[in-house]
């Protein structure tokens, strides 16, 4: 598929951030075209999150700009850059665990412009995920652990989102249920919406990804065509040490 | 700046400024009082000198120990309400009344401080207000006792043995007298291994726990040492007013007073809340004499708005300004010398010219029967997931044992199950062979050498580097020198001595990671547990830390470490244990483990190699 | 069940309803916000005396006088949160708590100052009614119903809408909230503009059945807080139910014992709930 014909959705140039303590950036730069999947990979700490952060605004970078669809977005707060389509599906999921799953898919509506086709994007994510319908009552915290990463992507989708941000999905989940949630993302792709995506699973997050990078202490190390970077040795050894 | 020798050496020359300045200042508080014979101004002076007492009693546990207490009046009340009951009824002198005050105080305040001090801050100091505002409807309403809300009329006979003097001169000694005993009190604890206990605890209750610290134990005697100089003052209150009433010596705003003297003087520092006194109460006695005039509650009104603004923006408080420039103000005066600075600069640390050394200085690995820790089938569950699965495995003396696994694998819990953060579900964990499951709370697991860093390091952000490790080296010794001596060798050890007298907060990533590494070393662990010490630093700084876990393990500590950079731990550990979703999945040798099928699928997913 | 015990229970429930609907405003404020507010009270007692001056100097009947009162506290509570709290939000602990407490000390005598120590009450029409030998007084009951009314629509506003839910949202998870596009900074206004509207609702409905006066907040406060510690700290429902508990308890306890001595049988539940159940009987760890 010929990808330089695309537009570019986001472009982050020379980005560095302080997250807390431990983790930075240091002038991070990637571009994601649309209609991509973009695979960030990289081992714990090497600042997979904080770039995913930064780009929602829920951290503040100290230099560089980001872009997107043109406009300049590093100065905005979160709710700002969420009503523009960038939303991001947080690590460990972060559901509303006393609110039921209704109400969780509802708040994923909650800026304007996605809350006018609240009826409608509802349909969208039950047909996507059959079993969030059955259990539309029920609350949050008490589904099983693939329910709530599949209540995660439908609440992150609701946003009607441009750009989809996945911050380790797949963490914590049984090896079949891995596979369904890149099976997700990749169906999530094809109706059109550009996923970026950070994964610690390496295998599939770089064979589903247009475009893949490496990330290493806060700095881009390697970036490239999913598939090329996948047998890259220095992948391996970034995560082995071998 | 100084050496522990150094100081000793200038504290007994009567000529160095650091002895005559403070020395000067004490005289002038002696003469501060008879300066003009005026009642409004002995009484000015007197009330400075009481408030400045109540201040610093009231700093040491909200101060020090960081809680906050917003009722240090009912301690106040029940010294000033025992002392005169006992007097009115018994006749029993103010002076022996003072202690038994003191001593309810102190049993209340027990009874008090042990359901309350498990509450976060906010309950805390919830909790003390409601227990402050009980107490004054008690002393109101016990009117047999107490004659409610009327008060208490303690009859004008003075004498030295009841408490009572014609002049305000005695009471303002005596205030003085009870002003520079808990002065130098605070500087005893805050020089002492008690004082830098109650500022570690402060700055992070988890951290100080696993240093050795009770803190439990030591908030609970804070406390007791703060209610009895509190209930004192109660005491001294009553004699000089010679009336009490419920609605004064019981009241809230007066719990408020103490804290607003101590954070505008500079809060957990031992002569701030005294400075607060100085200024605020004379500006409190002009603001009653030109608005209480007018109406009362106005000079309170002033009194919250400077509360507000003081604790928006300017917390700090006066202390930590005036301290950097007394400083070098004592250092201008005659005979200072030249009493820091310079040596220390170029200290290199320990551990290069050990690396140097061939391996001879490692003990080894001890292949005996039987291991120097073992865990058995160890579980635990949150809620519905189970974080740790039926683990078991052995560390011999001497090991660098890894632990590896996914994010979310279970590593940490496995830490925090060892080291009394939570108590297992099941299993059984024995050290030198000796059971220790479930030990808690972790004070006791640090005080049978076992040893941990966390992930997120944890400094005590308004302590000294020198300071921080201290805190460790006082889980092995009592005195502060001896600590001192313990911590600058570790110091030079981690390669950290340069920055001895800078604040932790100022460290660097890297150099915190050192640090989190010297606080643990200090309490001479004979098993340490390295919680990702490695992780976010870059390849030089990781390199120098690995140097570091190796000249660690040539001492002869035991290694346990948990890292996800995976060539860190393929290059330190000796054996390798793989978690995932809670179970062990593989244990063995670093290159078994690299090639082990179910390690990557683990980690990489499955399919990476097909 | 005897008269006597009736009479108790109904004048408990009825006392009730209003030390929970005090209660529940600290209770939002404290779920969503993260901070005690210790000037809590001094609101209460602000819009006590808000009615009466609108009684004393318009003739506005005090029931009348919520619909002004309501508007008026959510502003209020709005202001303060932008002014005090926000800069504060991320400070420590004893920051956050001393705002609270000088700002408690400025109200309290601001009061003194301005309308003295005096104790201040308006005399309605409404008188007690009596009910197969029940006594039920009017200005009682019509205080439980307006009580329980506004707790009822805070509960529906927090179910049913869109503002509402993204605000228990922030309370159950912030960092989700903010990643969903809700803009966190403008629900922490509104639940303090909220909790502080709750309260000073209760001081409207209070003022027919009690005095104003400068520290009347104070006593209502530490009621409040040993409801919030029953009801478990984050919990809207328990701090109603707590608020019905504590009712109750006063008016056993005052029959039983004396009255005197409700604010130490408060206290000695305050510790016993500390020692045996500290998340509360309704809080979630």
């Amino acid at each position: 598929m010929p990808i330089w014909g695309r537009s570019i959705l986001l472009d982050l140039e020379n980005i560095s951030a302080h997250y807390g303590d431990v983790q930075a950036l240091e002038n991070v730069s990637l571009r994601i075209k649309e209609g991509q999947i973009v695979s960030i990979v990289g081992s714990n700490g090497a600042g997979k999150s904080t770039t995913l952060n930064t780009i929602s605004g829920v951290i503040q970078s100290s230099s560089g700009t980001i872009e997107f669809l043109g406009k300049r977005i590093e100065n905005l707060p979160p709710h700002r850059i969420v009503e523009l389509g960038i939303v991001q599906i947080p690590e460990a999921r972060l559901l509303f665990p006393y609110m039921t799953v209704l109400e969780n898919l509802e708040l994923g509506a909650f800026n304007p412009q996605a809350r006018k086709g609240t009826g409608e994007n509802l349909e969208a994510v039950f047909r996507l995920f059959p079993v969030l319908e059955d259990r539309k009552n029920q609350l949050a915290g008490t589904l099983s652990g693939g329910e709530q990463q599949m209540l995660a992507i439908a609440r992150g989708l609701m946003a009607r989102p441009k750009l989809l941000m996945l911050d380790e999905p797949s963490l914590g989940l049984a090896p079949l249920l891995v596979k369904q949630v890149f099976e997700t993302v990749k169906e999530i792709n094809a109706q059109g919406i550009t996923v970026l995506l950070v994964e610690q699973n390496v295998f599939h997050s770089l064979s589903i990804a247009d475009e893949a990078y490496v990330l290493e202490n806060g700095r881009v190390v390697l970036g490239g065509q999913g598939k090329e970077i996948l047998s890259n040795p220095q992948v391996k050894e970034a995560y082995l040490g071998i | 700046m100084e050496m522990s020798s150094n100081s000793r050496k200038t504290s007994r020359n009567p000529f160095h400024p650091q002895v005559y300045v403070p020395l000067a200042l004490v005289v002038f508080l002696f003469i501060l009082p008879i300066l003009p014979r005026n009642p409004f101004y002995e009484d000015l002076i007197l009330m400075i000198f009481f408030w400045g007492t109540l201040a610093a009693a009231w700093n040491l546990v909200g101060g020090f120990a960081g809680q906050i207490s917003l009722g240090h009046t009912a301690f106040f009340g029940i010294g000033a309400y025992t002392s005169t009951l006992l007097w009115l009824k018994f006749g029993l002198s103010p002076w022996f009344g003072m202690f038994a005050g003191a001593g309810l105080a102190i049993l209340v305040a027990i009874g008090i401080g042990v359901p309350c001090f498990r509450l976060r801050s906010h309950f805390f100091a919830l909790a003390t207000i409601a227990f402050g505002e009980v107490l004054r409807h008690v002393a109101s309403y016990w009117r047999g006792l107490t004659q409610g809300g009327v008060g208490l009329l303690i009859p004008f006979k003075p004498e030295i043995g009841n408490f009572m003097f014609r002049s305000k001169i005695p009471y303002a000694y005596i205030a003085l007298g009870l002003m520079l005993l808990i002065i130098l009190v605070s500087y005893i604890i805050r020089n002492s291994r008690f004082g830098f206990y109650l500022i570690s605890l402060r700055e992070d209750q988890d951290a100080a726990e696993t240093l050795g610290v009770n803190t439990s134990r030591c908030k609970l005697v804070a406390l007791i040492i703060s209610v009895f100089f509190t209930a004192v003052a109660g005491t001294f209150y009553a004699q000089y007013l010679l009336f009490i009433d419920p609605d004064t010596v019981f009241s809230l705003p007066l719990s408020i007073e103490l804290a607003l003297l101590t954070i505008i003087g500079g809060l957990g520092t031992v002569i701030g809340p005294v400075i607060g006194a100085f200024i605020l109460i004379p500006l409190d006695v002009l603001l009653r004499g030109y608005l209480g005039g007018i109406s009362a509650g106005l000079n309170f009104i002033v009194y919250g708005i400077v509360l507000v603004v003081a604790v928006i923006y300017f917390p700090r408080g006066i202390a930590g300004w005036l301290r950097s420039w007394y400083e070098p103000f004592l250092r201008r005066l005659p005979g200072s010398g030249q009493s820091g600075g310079g040596e220390g600069a170029f200290t290199s640390p320990a551990l290069t010219s050990e690396a140097s050394d061939p391996k001879d200085a490692n003990p080894g690995v001890d292949e005996g029967k039987s291991p120097l820790f073992r865990v058995q089938s160890l579980s635990k569950r949150f809620g519905g997931l189970a974080a740790v699965r039926d683990i078991s495995f052995e560390i011999k003396k001497g090991e660098i044992l890894g632990l590896i696994g996914p994010n979310g694998a279970g590593k940490t819990t496995i830490f925090n199950l060892i080291t009394g953060f939570f108590p297992p579900d099941s299993g059984r964990i024995e050290f030198k062979g000796e059971e220790i499951t479930g030990l808690r709370p972790p004070h006791k697991v640090c005080i049978k050498y076992i040893g941990r860093t966390f992930q997120l390091v944890k400094p005590f952000s308004n302590m000294t580097v020198m300071e921080n490790v201290m805190v460790g080296a006082f889980s092995r010794v009592r005195r502060a020198s001896e600590a001192k001596e313990e911590a600058m060798r570790v110091l030079d050890f981690i390669g950290l001595s340069m920055y001895r007298d800078s604040l932790a907060s100022s460290l660097t990533i890297a150099d915190r990671k050192r640090l989190e590494l010297g606080k643990a070393l200090a309490t001479k662990p004979e098993l340490l547990l390295l919680d990702e010490v490695v992780a976010g630093l870059n390849p030089r700084e990781t390199e120098e830390i690995i140097e570091i876990i190796k000249a660690i393990s040539r001492q002869g500590i035991t290694l346990f470490i948990i890292e996800h950079v995976m060539k860190a731990i393929m290059t330190l550990s000796h054996r390798i244990i793989v978690l995932h979703h809670g179970e062990k999945i593989a244990e063995g040798i670093p290159a078994e483990i690299s090639r082990d099928r179910k390690v990557i699928d683990a980690y990489l997913g499955e399919e990476y190699l097909a | 069940m005897s008269t006597a015990v009736l009479q108790l229970i109904i004048n408990g429930l009825l006392l009730g309803g209003i030390y929970a609907l005090i209660s529940i405003g600290l209770t939002l404020i404290f779920g969503v916000v993260e901070i005690i507010n210790f000037a809590h009270g001094e609101f209460l007692m602000l819009s006590m005396y808000a009615s009466y001056w609108l009684f004393q100097l318009y003739g506005v009947d005090p029931y009348v006088s919520l619909f002004v009162v309501i508007p008026a506290f959510f502003a209020i509570g709005w202001a303060v949160q932008r002014i005090i709290i926000q800069p504060i939000i991320h400070a420590p602990p004893l920051n956050q708590i001393f705002a609270t407490v000088g700002m408690s000390l400025v109200l309290q005598n601001a009061a003194l100052f301005f309308w003295k120590a005096d104790y201040r009450t308006v005399r309605t029409a409404y008188s007690t009614v009596s009910f197969s030998g029940l006594m039920i007084s009017t200005p009682r009951l019509v205080a439980f119903v307006f009580a329980l009314a506004i707790i009822a629509a805070l509960l529906i506003f927090l179910k049913r809408t869109y503002t509402g839910k993204a605000i228990r949202a922030l309370a159950q998870e912030k960092r989700a909230a903010m990643l969903m596009g809700i803009d966190i900074y403008r629900m922490y206004k509104i639940a303090f503009g909220i909790g502080i509207a709750c309260v000073g609702a209760a001081g409207a409905i209070l003022i027919p059945i009690y005095y104003a006066f400068p520290t009347v907040g104070a006593m209502f406060v530490l009621i409040a807080f040993v409801v919030v510690i029953l009801g478990g700290y984050n919990s809207l429902v328990g701090a109603l139910i707590g608020g019905l508990i504590i009712g109750m308890v006063e008016a056993f306890s005052g029959f039983f014992l004396s009255p005197h001595l409700k604010e130490a049988v408060y206290f000695v539940i305050f510790i016993l709930i500390l020692l045996l159940r500290p998340a509360g009987l309704f809080g979630r760890a």
